[in-house]
């Protein structure tokens, strides 16, 4: 069993990789010196600052170091964050599912615009919808997620008034149970169309916008692959049998071009996650990205480096879950390297 | 007299290879040329490199430090066209148009140093680790993993954050990310190439393998590299503006990704032109290198589309 070994040799590795990231992570730390500075202040006596220094083991050589953070760490103490003015983990969880919601919501945008748009580019090729498509997903390529954000946030937000900033309006989220903390999935638990609407209306627009850049690699590869899928002797076959040309497209080209498709989607993902960075921070989305970009201004190093580690974990285990739907997929692929 | 003949020969055999290889070039030439798209990108590429080079011709610099916009306090928040700002002023007085001269001289200075870097250091990791194999080769890999497991953008952030705002460890992070695309492709390469029955019959004669790489392997593994550098040289300065408008460049700087950012609180307040015409500059700059990034790739490697 092919797949089944390469499944378990890459979930074997997944540890490896992540105490990898760990290592990173903490290098970075250490990269400017100690970080004793960011506890210190300056009228400690050297002998305060000793004190400091001993009590977060920063006296102690550098291996020793990382292995205390790192059983801190699996531990699952991850510092403290001046920005929340609370521990990591008391605060991490809201600011994930919030993040998680709006990457979700854009997936589904794009994953299924971006194969929407690619099969009928592809069935269409080299005429106008073809042409729209390459225009399409060069732009998305070429246009910086925080500049297409503020581009929809002038006429959206400030002439129309259709979309408000935030993720929530206060009243309307404190009237019902949030068990999963996606806000969408929480309205329609408690079965409240009142608070469904408040969610749509906030996620919109920075779902449309940090979707952009990710179906664009969708529509492109999507595109490819229904070209070469339309050329392929079966396509022939099906309609030398006279089957309808919808059903030949729908049945037989389509679904063995989103085998590949499949593959770009956990490196897109990896484009909302970074993507997610400037929309927070332009639609005031109360997620990583904006706890992030405030702790850089701030110089909270606690974390920024719980966020890298945050994110490497999703977007690992995201492409896990793509390589394996891939696997399955598609039998024919050799898997290793 | 026989070994006369047999230079001679080989003389001939070298000729003979060496115009092959014109042709194949000419041909290359031909074939990018004739797309308009590609000439579109290369054009406006031309222009910005222009831009940079002549910028001390097309505006005054600012003393003491040219990349900071001169401040024309008399003129603050003005519409394009008003007292010779072609392009407006932000809220500080600060003239757009010089911002984007001036800017493009920074994005030339980030993806040349920033692709560059990355482009040499990546294939000589991917080189040795082809080429070598083995234990070398897996620690390389594993190592190549862990960047991967951090997207760019992220781990660009963290870096710059660490070492603190400017725009010099802006290019510092992207360099110290950026290797690994370049390192996991030529590896892969190299691996299909080292196949391939001319580097068997290079090592047949007993050629050292840093000939067989230099001559045989290295050459045929370059193609895509030259494909992802080109569309880096654009991805890098998306990347590098994303990091600048967080805030990760020094305030005042006529970087564009900082200018849109300095431009968002009059974006509000109806003053469109400071973020319009410097994201307009991030975008066209973007779309140069991917245009012609995606006519060198239809022409020397169609099968990696969409990779």
């Amino acid at each position: 069993m092919q797949v089944r070994d390469y499944l378990i040799r890459r979930l074997v590795l997944l540890p490896f990789i992540m105490l990898g990231v760990s290592v990173v992570v903490f290098t970075l730390t250490r990269f400017t010196g100690s970080p004793v500075g960011i506890y210190a202040t300056p009228n400690m006596t050297p002998d305060e600052v000793a004190a400091l220094e001993a009590r977060y083991l920063l006296d102690q050589p550098i291996p020793v170091q990382y292995a205390a953070w790192l059983g801190g760490l699996l531990r699952g103490d991850l510092g403290w964050s001046g920005v929340s003015v609370a521990p990591v983990t008391a605060v991490i969880g809201d600011k994930m599912t919030a993040t998680l919601e709006l990457a979700l919501a854009a997936a589904i945008i794009a994953i299924l615009g971006g194969i929407a748009l690619g099969t009928i580019a592809g069935v269409r090729r080299n005429k106008g919808p073809d042409h729209m498509a390459r225009l399409f997903s060069i732009l998305g390529a070429s246009t910086p997620t925080f500049w297409f954000g503020l581009l929809l946030l002038v006429p959206f937000y400030l002439w129309l008034d259709w979309f408000p900033l935030g993720r929530s309006t206060t009243e309307i989220w404190n009237s019902i149970g949030h068990p999963t903390g996606l806000y969408t999935l929480d309205a329609i638990l408690a079965g409240s169309p009142a608070a469904l609407l408040d969610a749509l209306r906030h996620l919109v627009l920075p779902a449309t916008v940090l979707a952009f850049g990710a179906m664009a690699i969708i529509v492109r590869m999507m595109r490819s692959s229904m070209v070469e899928a339309l050329s392929e002797e079966y396509v022939d076959a099906a309609r030398s049998k006279g089957l309808p040309e919808g059903v030949v497209i729908k049945r037989h080209a389509r679904r063995n071009a989103l085998v590949p498709t499949i593959t770009v989607i956990g490196l897109s993902f990896g484009f909302l996650l970074q993507g997610s960075v400037a929309v927070e921070l332009i639609f005031r989305w109360p997620g990583l990205g904006q706890w992030v970009t405030s702790a850089i201004l701030s110089g909270d190093q606690a974390t920024i480096m719980s966020y890298v580690l945050v994110t490497a974990v999703i977007f690992m285990t995201v492409n896990l879950a793509v390589d394996i739907a891939y696997a399955y997929l598609d039998r024919r692929v050799v898997l290793g390297g | 007299m026989s070994n006369f003949t047999a230079a001679a020969a080989i003389d001939e055999s070298k000729q003979s290879v060496m115009s092959v290889k014109w042709t194949r070039r000419k041909e290359v030439a031909r074939e990018v040329f004739s797309n308009p798209l590609t000439v579109l990108g290369m054009v406006i590429i031309g222009a910005f490199f222009l831009m940079a080079l002549l910028a001390p011709l097309l505006t005054e610099p600012n003393q003491p430090d040219a990349y900071q916009s001169p401040r024309d306090w008399a003129n603050i928040d003005s519409p394009p066209g008003i007292d010779g700002h072609v392009l407006g002023t932000d809220s500080q007085g600060g003239d757009v148009l010089y911002g984007i001269i001036w800017g493009s001289r920074l994005s030339l200075q980030l993806s040349l140093t920033v692709v560059g870097f990355t482009l040499v250091f990546g294939a000589i990791i991917g080189s040795v680790a082809a080429m070598r194999g083995g234990r070398l080769d897996n620690f390389l890999m594993r190592l190549v993993d862990v960047f991967l497991s951090i997207p760019e953008l992220i781990f660009a952030l963290a870096i710059a954050a660490v070492l603190g705002p400017s725009f010099r460890n802006i290019i510092l992070a992207l360099a110290a990310v950026f290797w690994v695309k370049y390192a996991r492709i030529i590896r892969g390469e190299i691996i299909r190439i080292k196949q391939a029955e001319y580097v068997a019959a290079a090592r047949v004669t007993g050629d050292s393998t840093w000939n067989i790489y230099r001559k045989d392997v290295l050459p045929n593994a370059v193609t895509p590299l030259v494909v992802q550098a080109t569309l880096d040289m654009g991805n890098v300065v998306l990347i590098g503006a994303t990091l600048s408008f967080i805030g990760l460049a020094q305030a005042g700087l006529t970087e564009w990704g900082a200018m849109v950012s300095a431009g968002q609180s009059g974006l509000l307040a109806g003053e469109w032109w400071v973020s319009t015409f410097a994201g307009l500059a991030i975008v066209l700059w973007a779309l140069a290198f991917n245009l012609v990034g995606d006519g060198l790739r239809d022409v020397l490697d169609p099968k990696t589309e969409g990779r």
